[in-house]
């Protein structure tokens, strides 16, 4: 392959194999049901038909795989400073890409990737028409070539060319994560991802296998029934520590699978991170592309004595799947507090001093007490003055009562604003306490309002907007909120600190 | 950095954004206001009525639920012309402010050289009236935008143009640094 990627050229010719792969899977889904119906109904003569469909399934995916390959090409315009490609089978598809517009670029094997020995490149941008480009199939020295192309862009020929940049220089690993340390956070963090993950999973299964049923016309409830057994036949508290067990094993091994043998390297001026279990991820990131950079921490993980560090870019300001969310959000599971100070140190320069700290009004917790906790109580005193059977659950509604006045009131011990001369420092939260750093050169725009009612008592709130996000500090002295507008507008207004 | 680090900030020297003199929207845009108010509450008048008339058991409420009808419509106007009477926009040296809100009064600042791109909107009837909306759009994502409605087309455009020259400004010296 042309070193320099100055001609447009192919992918690797294995590359077909990926692509008919991904044709053919696409082509599976997508006919899934037919086939299984007729695998079913079929007789033995009509097994031919069936060959012969599957074998034309096959031929049509090579075909357009082979085709995929043929017509996709790429190449990097130094000149321009661009990147180019060229694909598309039936519609001709040109994609370019500042160079300066790349904001991170990854480099994954996948399974079948990792058999054939090829790698796939994602190119992430910051442009505002969110582009997504990605090669499937690259060899790796090409892979590492390319993307030190794509990221070193300024127009140089110095160092790089003549260090030669074998793949990735064996640097000392700035951070490991130990099995042990993966461990924990299995055991305490992300249950809600996790929860999702298999109720979506359960009702993927549900109606999945009730469809299947339904194509051979004998669903008859079996399911429901089965399921009805089953619940009645375990006491219904041994069904919630089962549960519980479940979703903690989800939990380790999602963990597992996600960050295995996770490290961070430094390489030119760049964080490397890299972890991945069956398929390695890894991610380049320049640390002053990070807008936000946030730690969390709760009751365990503090007794544990480790932290949870998101790092955040900038989005382009859309809204965005869940999927690209979590692209450029990039999570460091597992430090301890030297490992955080240390990676701190390398995003931001310095670890932020304590700045002053500013925090807000009790009349923070007015709205949500009243919205969380007197219209429901409210809505089930009336109820249950007129149903009977409904007064017997009042230790619930107490319970719930107290256990919402505790979780707001420690929403408002922990809804705090630290500023310091360079960083701002927003803490939040009720179990999982995070604290978001972003410099004051960040903020994109800012918004400050007040009600009118809080006029007299002078309260009002904050919004800073950031590439990554806004941050937000509600109920604050409205004073010392304009005077801080005065001094970061001062900041941003008088210095020429880019924000990317 | 360097330059920075000596540097004592009297806080109370800095200038106030809250004490800014703000420009109003121009007079007639009140007008286009109401256009819109009254478009969206004949819309629901219409929904209601088909609901009166479809609706047997409901007719007997019919005056109570006018006169709250009326008071809502009353309260919405009231609003309105409070929130109009508290608009405004200043384009100040090193940034942009507008001023707005029905109930909450919402002040937004956007610094000059934090603006990814300006653009000029001529709705339906603000063009009636010789009006245009100004749009400045950040990195801030969606919240973080600006849309400054009631200026007139001209002056729109002096302030649009003003504002490109200025990015380019911002962005000319940035690239020849590098």
């Amino acid at each position: 392959m042309n070193q320099d990627f100055s001609q447009p050229q192919r992918q690797s010719v294995t590359g077909i194999i990926i692509m008919t792969g991904n044709m053919l899977q696409e082509l599976i889904r997508a006919f899934i049901i037919p086939i299984l119906l007729m695998i079913y109904k079929t007789d033995y003569k009509q097994m031919m038909v069936f060959v012969i469909i599957v074998g034309a399934i096959l031929l049509v995916s090579l075909l357009l795989g082979y085709l995929n390959y043929r017509r996709f090409t790429f190449f990097l315009d130094e000149a321009k400073q661009e990147f180019v490609i060229n694909k598309g089978i039936f519609k001709r598809i040109q994609l370019t890409i500042q160079l300066d517009k790349i904001q991170q670029v990854n480099i994954n094997q996948s399974l079948l990737q990792k058999v054939i020995g090829i790698y796939s490149l994602h190119i992430d941008t910051a442009g505002t028409d969110g582009k997504e480009v990605s090669l499937k199939a690259i060899d790796e020295q090409s892979a590492y070539r390319l993307k030190e192309k794509l990221l070193n862009h300024k127009p140089n020929l110095q160092a790089h060319e003549t260090e030669n940049p074998v793949a990735p220089a064996p640097v000392l690993p700035l951070l490991k994560i130990s099995a042990g340390t993966l461990f924990k956070v299995g055991l305490t963090s992300n249950y809600g991802r996790s929860l999702a993950l298999l109720i979506g999973f359960a009702f993927a299964a549900f109606h999945n296998i009730k469809e299947l049923l339904k194509a051979f016309d004998t669903d008859n409830g079996q399911v429901e029934s089965v399921l009805e057994k089953g619940i009645t036949a375990f006491s219904v508290s041994l069904l919630i520590v089962l549960v519980l067990f479940i979703l903690l094993a989800t939990n380790i091994i999602r963990t597992f699978v996600k960050y295995f043998d996770f490290q961070i390297s430094k390489q030119n001026g760049s964080l490397l991170m890299a972890s991945g279990l069956f398929s390695r991820n890894h991610t380049l990131l320049s640390p002053k592309k990070v807008q936000i950079t946030a730690y969390s921490q709760n009751y365990f993980q503090q007794k544990l004595n480790f932290m949870n560090l998101t790092l955040r870019q900038a989005h382009a300001g859309k809204e965005q799947s869940e999927k690209e969310l979590h692209k450029s959000n990039l999570e460091v599971p597992g430090c301890n507090v030297a490992e955080k100070d240390a990676l701190l140190q390398l995003i931001l320069g310095k670890t932020p001093p304590q700045g002053q700290v500013f925090i807000p009004n009790f009349r923070f917790l007015n709205l949500p007490i009243f919205f969380n906790l007197v219209i429901p109580v409210g809505i089930y005193l009336l109820l249950a003055s007129h149903i009977r059977q409904l007064w017997s659950f009042y230790p619930l509604a107490i319970a719930y009562f107290v256990l919402g006045i505790l979780m707001i009131y420690i929403s408002y011990t922990k809804h705090r604003l630290s500023v310091s001369e360079d960083f701002i420092v927003k803490q939040k939260g009720i179990w999982d306490i995070s604290n978001e750093i972003i410099f004051s050169h960040k903020i994109q725009s800012i918004t400050t309002f007040q009600f009118p009612w809080h006029k007299s008592v002078d309260v009002g709130h904050l919004h800073l907007h950031t590439a990554a996000g806004m941050i937000r500090f509600k109920y604050g002295n409205y004073t010392e909120i304009k005077q801080l507008v005065n001094y970061w507008l001062y900041q941003l207004e008088s210095g020429s600190e880019e924000w990317m | 950095m360097l330059h920075f680090a000596n540097e004592t900030i009297d806080l109370d020297q800095l200038p106030k954004y809250e004490e800014t003199k703000l420009n109003a929207p121009h007079a007639s845009y009140w007008r286009v206001i109401l256009i819109n108010l009254l478009i969206c509450l004949l819309l629901l008048s219409g929904a209601l009525a088909m609901l009166f008339f479809l609706n047997q058991e409901i007719r007997p409420y019919l005056v109570p639920m006018g006169i709250a009808y009326l008071l809502v419509w009353i309260l919405l106007f009231v609003l309105y012309r409070a929130s109009f009477k508290k608009r405004g926009f200043a384009l100040r040296e090193k940034d942009i402010m507008y001023k707005s809100g029905i109930i909450a009064e919402t002040t937004t600042i956007i610094p000059l050289n934090r603006i990814q791109h300006v653009a000029l909107e001529e709705g339906l009837f603000s063009r009636m009236y010789g009006l245009a909306t100004l749009q400045l759009f950040t990195a801030g994502g969606q919240s973080g935008h600006m849309h400054i409605a009631g200026i007139p087309i001209a002056k729109a455009r002096v302030i649009k143009e003003a504002l490109v020259k200025r990015l380019d400004l911002i962005e000319n010296p940035a690239i020849e640094a590098q």
